[in-house]
């Protein structure tokens, strides 16, 4: 295999390696350097996935695989090194059975939620999505990040959606987690109704668990089965707006403890200006318009009695939020919450909502418990002054994930890449290193702060590496990424 | 039977470490869900009823000897049944009469505990378990009028048992039971200076031969007196004439009850007026020889077979002792009847209750076990709001004054007689 | 065998004289629990050389280092009912009974969860949580197993799986002694952080620390966990009385407790049944639920008043477990709903009622009076034990895997017919007609699929039973059984002793190699294998026997004193 190249493995045609072409995957707009990498790969399938591995064992070749279309936000399919070749999986885009009556979706790497949603839609269910995602966001690019979905009360473990997946480890192995693991191919396996739902092991590896937020330095997936949620026939929605957070944290914490209703979380008035204004004079007069923070709710009814399902569950989130002296509202100056609900089911229109503010944004994110969010989101605007960077364009986004045991924390940093540029990226480190020393758990440690992520993580760090080694033993697999 | 007829229990023992707690269905504060006391304190598994079971299983498979070690994990257990209770809500097993067969192998094979010997050395010479002089028993009634059934008959004798006759601290309750029966008209007498033990600690000791010979003693005594009734105040001595005399067949002929049993009666009975009030907040323990272990014996003669396959089931069909038949409401309704006196239950109460750390030769042989024993009850009074602990044993009344005296915790230590004496006129 | 006076020594500096033991009387209480007779021939497992009662996690950190440093076996339990928690693959090692660390660190109200230490047991765990309107899930082997036990090393099932999961699932931190005496924090623990997350940074080693069960002892020491808590909507205590009628040493509530509602719909055939409890467990309305397994009736005293029970009700007790005679105790379910205001109950309750009638159930009198509810409550919310009365054992495992509804109904009426023959011949208990009971237990909501339950219990001091239970064992441990499509069995080492069922050896290279990726995995973590691995795997296979490529099984084992 080593004396092939890529072109002869899986056709010449799907090797990338124009100059422009190598320039778009060799940076992203985080702030990770620039490295181009030695050509892009498009593999068809897992058979092609396999052999492209197997030849970078052979010859030493560092490989990155990108699931999702661009742009990409985070360093983490940004070349760690020089002379990798990206596996560009865009091309694995069947959706290769939906199951309606166990809720759930076997895709390839290649698939975005614009391209599931639809197909769920025609079979009743819907797919468990983040926030507004990237219109050419990969699912599995999305799952296996770990991304939080908008839906704590169906968030059982911080894999979810994710359950069984196939895929091809940095040694080239083929492996095939939890229940699809077997002697049968899938098609064989589902003549018996099993259906690769059962996410654990095989025995005593949970081997879905090492390829999650693993930053595609264990292995390549090339399709997985994922968990659905039905289709809601009927569903509701509510803000409620306030000035400060404090009290909607302390009003969250109670429909979360009886995991009741559907999408569940906060975000300051520039995000919620963001996800609906189109442009950035919209986007600056709904600022000026929506109040200081905002908690999103919906009731979703599906199932035997839909209508009652989301009615009474309104009723009760409404009666948690009077007891704790809050309003919630259909609609709020500038916002309605219908309006909002409909952005939750399908990726971002074009542009992505982030970017339509300044254009350019940065992410800091990790996770934390809801209590301690008005600390973080403190320490976070006292830093941006110290950069000189204005608290008043840092979006937050609050997430309860594990069914509200702990949340997902998200500034987002917006600014003007032609001129704000320094001081953002200041803010980012700074930043994450404040917040991390005040004990925010960085969990997707990302290039802007891994070093962070892993300054209190010895442990770990050492373990994973023997892990690494043991699935890929030449370390052919993202190199520079987590800890490698 | 003989300890090896105990293979089919020390087979099936699963380890299920039920033994260790109260049954979880009657466990109410996590601070106090611990059942066995010798597995408590010492945490080796052998401590434990199920411990028991291996190391009989592993004597009988000559894995093991008997040895220091094994008299050790042997001897410090109250022998008070809260294991065997436990253990029978989940299994049909008898892991206390396990245990008192493998006391009475090590006695008969010479494995002696030198402190039990010095008791029992006492008890041959002196009929009594407290190595005093036998012609001091009876000292403590002295100036009671009662009759004396060396000299005449009575319908009932009161027998107040070696620790209450020997123990001057305790006399108070065993002449205040004495006097509510003369003050309620009871025809009651005294064995006096001949009453002997009833042998029923040498029993738990395993000492069989002595159990014998006093049932024997006894029966022989109380016929001659004419007596109908027996009467105590003492637990231990309840749970020897009514149930152990019972199993090794020599039952005595003639009705036993606890002082609470006779007491209860006679309040029901209008015989017994309870009009002072004695405004206290009070817990009662249940001594284990008047509640699980006082429960009546059941004979059982047959064979194992099986049905359905392989379910386990007996010809004829074998009713296990499981503690519920023990005394447990006459002493609660009489605490109830006392004017002012309020009532708090304990979190382990009944068959369920906490040792106070006397029995088993325990006070004897290991009388740091047994104090400890006892505080960890006062701990679990004084949780539940209690000004006094409450008991109806002298045994458990000792145990509970030492413990006071070496835990320093303030809590009064009663017999249900004193609080009924303070509560009549 | 005796450990060296310098072994011993070290060890007994570490713990204390009080701590440590070689006495053979004590030594061989700890190779004696239930399974023993199955796989070992004898009640008795290796004996270990020295039994240890650390207090804490640096002392078993010193412990497990001296093993290395000496080549000593090592390892810990918590309440040890596992045959599998007390078994050693030879006579130079220890074990850990781990008693005297039993604190509740802190039970985190607000964000639900709770950090506890190795012999907390879960219904302690449930008696404290529910004082805090909390709960953790209910298991199934009894109230003294530990919430360590059940969350990272064992198994983890739990009756009360459709809403409070199970498998690891709810593991929020964990501190674990690796087997080379390094201690590992994991997540947002390890910077000294409150326990949150075990997930990262980067990857999860949740991945290596459990699968589809633990590692059973076999790759270190878990000294604390934290654990994701789920609402109790009961009382923050609760009294179980004796009630008239009972047995009096079973202890009943009076009623379910308000907060709760059980109904028990009972159906006319099983595909109705089976169809009906997957729309109610995916309706999200249920806290608990059980198919088939009822806990309604009064609990016996024992086997015989059990016996004459059946006696009376004559051949009717029979036919209540045929799922082919209609409204039977086969076809019914226990769904015990939760609810924290009269909207969530009004809509619960009628969402399962307008189910069973689309279904065709009914609320039969019997099983749905107030008596029976609340027995079937405290039966399915707290651990009420394996039943091992009846027969004295019950199997170790089948195949049972997880899986949809539909693939474990085909798995289980399959197996069904094999554990029919060995009935039919008196080896095992035979509770009904010999009709085939399906019954799983639904994970989230049915989101990730169920687990399939089967047991059959035989007596292992009865040659004939036990040999039964061999063959029975035998049949569905064998890869080239027609149950090899289905999943490993004994979920891939949940109840096995690996040197004598050799699942993973057997099964491994037809599942992906997963046994592969396991040595690895532990010659990684214990380059010097002293974690026991009677109930994990080798970093490589010894040389057994074969049949081919198939390890032969090996029950029984000379043990030299």
């Amino acid at each position: 295999m080593a004396d092939k190249k890529p072109g002869e493995i899986i056709g010449s045609s799907n090797v990338l390696d124009r100059p422009e072409v190598l320039q778009d995957y060799a940076a992203d707009t985080s702030f990770a350097p620039r490295i181009k990498p030695s050509c892009i790969v498009r593999p068809a399938n897992a058979g092609e996935v396999q052999a492209i591995i197997k030849w970078a064992n052979e010859t030493g070749t560092p490989l990155v695989p990108v699931s999702s279309g661009a742009p990409h936000f985070r360093g983490d399919t940004v070349p760690g090194v020089e002379g990798a070749v990206i596996v560009d999986l865009s091309r694995m885009k069947k959706i290769i059975r939906i199951d309606p009556v166990n809720k759930l979706a076997m895709v390839e790497p290649g698939v975005t939620y614009g391209e599931l949603q639809p197909e769920l839609e025609k079979e009743g269910l819907c797919a468990y999505m983040p926030l507004a995602p990237r219109g050419g966001k990969s699912v599995i690019g999305s799952v296996l990040e770990r991304e939080p979905v908008t839906m704590p009360s169906h968030h059982w473990d911080s894999t979810d959606p994710l359950l069984c997946a196939e895929v091809v480890f940095g040694s080239g192995d083929r492996f095939r987690t939890g229940e699809a693991s077997g002697p049968d191919t899938v098609e064989e396996q589902w003549e018996i109704d099993r259906v690769q739902i059962n996410p654990f092991g095989h025995s005593h590896v949970d081997f879905q668990r090492l390829i999650a937020g693993a930053q595609g330095t264990i292995g390549i997936v090339t399709w997985a089965t994922l968990k659905c949620c039905y289709l809601s026939s009927v569903s509701r929605a509510l803000l409620v707006p306030c000035d400060n957070i404090e009290p909607l944290i302390e009003l969250i914490y109670k429909p979360l403890k009886f995991r009741l209703g559907g999408k569940l979380f906060i975000l300051n008035g520039l995000n919620l200006a963001c996800l609906l204004g189109n442009s950035p004079g919209e986007i600056q007069k709904l600022i000026n318009a929506l109040p200081s923070w905002v908690l999103f709710a919906s009731f979703e009814g599906y199932g035997i009695l839909p209508e009652e399902k989301a009615a009474y569950e309104q009723a009760d989130f409404v009666a948690m939020a009077k007891s704790c002296g809050l309003k919630p509202q259909t609609a709020i100056p500038g916002a309605k919450a219908e309006d909002v609900a409909a952005l939750l089911c399908k990726p971002s229109p074009e542009p992505y909502w982030k970017t339509r503010f300044k254009k350019g944004f940065q992410d800091v994110f990790f996770l934390t418990t809801l209590d301690r969010t008005p600390d973080f989101i403190t320490a976070m605007y006292d830093m941006a002054k110290q950069c000189k960077y204005p608290p008043d364009n840092i979006g937050v986004y609050i997430q309860p994930v594990v069914q509200g045991t702990s949340c997902h924390c998200e500034f987002n940093l917006y600014y003007d890449p032609s001129v704000e540029s320094e001081a953002a990226k200041q803010l980012v480190s700074a930043g994450s290193e404040k917040l991390a020393g005040m004990g925010g758990f960085f969990s997707r440690p990302y290039p802007a702060w891994k070093d962070s992520a892993y300054r209190n993580a010895a442990g770990t760090l050492a373990v994973q590496r023997k892990i690494k080694e043991i699935f890929d033993p030449n370390g052919i697999l993202n190199p520079g990424k987590l800890c490698f | 039977m003989a300890w090896q007829d105990y293979t089919h229990d020390m087979q099936r023992c699963t380890r299920c470490s039920y033994c260790k707690w109260i049954p979880y269905r009657y466990m109410q504060n996590t601070d106090f869900m611990q059942g066995c006391p010798s597995l408590s304190r010492y945490n080796w598994h052998a401590y434990a009823a199920s411990g028991k079971f291996n190391m009989a299983y592993s004597l009988l498979q000559e894995r093991i000897e008997i040895d220091d070690t094994f008299l050790d994990v042997l001897y410090r257990c109250q022998m008070d049944g809260s294991c065997d209770i436990s253990c029978k809500v989940q299994q049909d097993l008898e892991p206390l009469q396990l245990m008192q067969e493998l006391r009475i192998k090590c006695v008969e094979d010479g494995h002696l505990i030198p402190e039990h010997m010095i008791v029992i050395d006492g008890l041959r010479k002196e009929d009594n378990m407290m190595m005093a002089k036998k012609t001091e028993r009876g000292k403590w009634a002295e100036g009671l009028e009662v009759k004396n059934l060396t000299e005449e008959s009575a319908e009932v004798v009161y027998h107040v048992g070696c620790r209450y006759s020997f123990d001057e601290e305790l006399w108070p309750a065993a002449r205040g039971g004495l006097q509510l029966l003369l003050d309620a008209g009871v025809d009651v007498g005294i064995m006096g200076r001949e009453e002997a033990c009833c042998g029923g600690r040498a029993y738990e000791l395993g000492y069989l031969g002595e159990i014998v010979k006093y049932a024997e003693h006894q029966t022989e005594t109380f016929r001659t007196a004419g007596v109908k009734t027996l009467v105590t105040p003492c637990a231990d001595c309840y749970a020897a004439f009514k149930v152990l005399y019972d199993k090794i067949d020599r039952k005595l002929g003639i009705e036993v009850l606890h002082i609470t049993e006779y007491l209860d009666r006679l309040i029901k009975e209008g015989r017994l007026k309870l009009n002072k009030a004695v405004p206290m907040t009070v817990t009662y323990h249940d001594p284990c020889h008047l509640g699980r272990l006082g429960e009546p014996w059941i004979h059982w003669e047959g064979k194992e077979y099986k049905v359905m396959g392989q379910m386990i089931v007996h010809d004829p069909p074998k009713k296990f002792r499981r503690g519920a038949g023990g005394v447990y409401e006459p002493p609660r309704d009489i605490l109830k009847s006392i004017p002012g006196l309020k009532l708090v239950e304990m979190y382990r109460t009944r068959e369920y209750s906490w040792c106070c750390g006397a029995g088993g030769g325990v006070i004897d042989a290991y009388p740091d076990f047994s104090t400890w024993t006892g505080a960890e009850r006062l701990k679990e009074a004084k949780a539940v709001g209690a000004e006094a602990i409450v008991s109806a044993c002298p045994w458990c009344k000792r145990n509970f004054l030492d413990a006071v005296k070496e835990s320093g915790e303030k809590i009064e230590v009663y017999d249900i007689v004193e609080l009924v004496q303070k509560a009549v006129d | 065998m005796k450990l060296s006076q310098e072994e011993y020594g070290a060890l007994e500096e570490i713990v204390g004289a009080e701590h440590i033991t070689q006495e053979p009387v004590i030594l061989d209480t700890y190779n004696q629990v239930w399974g023993n007779k199955f796989f070992f021939d004898a009640k008795h497992s290796v004996r270990p050389a020295a039994v240890l009662l650390p207090a804490d996690t640096r002392e078993i950190s010193e412990i497990v280092k001296t093993c290395n440093k000496y080549g000593i076996l090592f390892k810990a339990f918590s309440s040890g009912f596992e045959y599998l928690s007390l078994s050693l693959v030879h006579p130079k090692g220890i074990l850990l009974d781990l008693r005297r660390m039993n604190r509740i660190i802190e039970i985190d109200v607000k964000n639900m969860r709770a950090v506890v230490e190795p012999y907390v047991s879960v219904y302690r765990l449930q008696l404290e949580a529910a004082r805090h309107g909390l709960y953790t899930g209910r298991i199934g082997v009894g109230y003294s197993a530990g919430v360590i036990a059940t969350e990272c090393c064992h198994h983890g099932c739990q009756h009360t799986m459709v809403f409070t999961s199970g498998y690891g699932r709810n593991i929020l931190g964990v501190e674990w002694v690796l087997p080379t005496g390094e201690i590992l924090n994991m997540g947002s623990g390890e910077g000294g952080g409150d326990r949150f997350s075990a997930d990262g940074p980067g990857f999860s080693l949740r991945g290596i620390l459990r699968g589809r069960t633990g590692a059973n002892g076999g790759h270190g020491v878990i000294t604390r966990v934290s654990v994701k808590l789920y609402p109790w909507y009961g009382p923050p205590q609760w009294r179980q009385t004796k009630q008239p009628g009972e047995a009096p040493s079973m202890g009943q509530l009076e009623k379910v407790p308000d907060g709760y509602r059980v109904f028990v719909p009972s159906f006319n055939n099983l595909d109705d049944t089976l169809d009906a409890s997957q729309e109610m467990c995916r309706a999200e309305i249920l806290c608990a639920f059980g198919i088939a397994i009822l806990g309604t009736t009064p609990f016996f005293e024992g086997n015989d008043e059990e016996w004459a029970a059946m006696q009376k009700m004559g051949g009717s007790s029979v036919q209540s477990f045929d799922p082919a005679g209609g409204l039977t105790v086969a076809n019914s379910t226990v769904c015990i709903i939760g609810y924290q205001s009269p909207r969530e109950l009004e809509y619960r309750e009628k969402c399962l009622r307008a189910i069973t009638e689309k279904w065709g159930g009914k609320f039969s009198p019997e099983f749905n009076e107030p008596r029976a509810l609340a027995r079937a409550f405290a039966d399915m919310m707290w651990s009420n034990g394996v039943n091992l009365r009846a027969t004295g054992d019950f199997l170790p495992s089948s195949s049972s895997p997880d899986g949809s509804p539909a693939m474990l109904k085909k798995l289980a009426l399959e197996e069904a017919e094999v554990k029919k023959r060995y009935e039919e011949a008196g080896a095992f208990l035979a509770l009904g007609s010999g009709a085939r009971l399906v019954s799983w237990r639904p994970e989230e909501h049915l989101s990730i699929g169920a687990q399939g339950i089967s047991t059959a219990q035989y007596d292992p001091y009865d040659p004939d039973s036990l040999k039964a239970a061999r063959a029975f064992i035998d049949e569905l441990f064998d890869p080239r059984s027609p149950f090899n499509r289905y999943g490993v069995p004994s979920r891939g080492g949940c109840l096995q002793i690996e040197p004598v069922t050799h699942i993973h050896q057997n099964w491994g290279h037809m599942y992906d190699n997963y046994d592969m990726w396991l040595k690895k995995i532990k010659k990684m973590l214990d380059p010097n294998t002293v974690g026991d691995w009677t109930a994990y795997i080798p970093p490589e296979y010894p040389d057994y026997a074969k049949d081919g490529d198939y390890v032969l099984p090996s029950y029984g084992k000379e043990e030299q004193l």
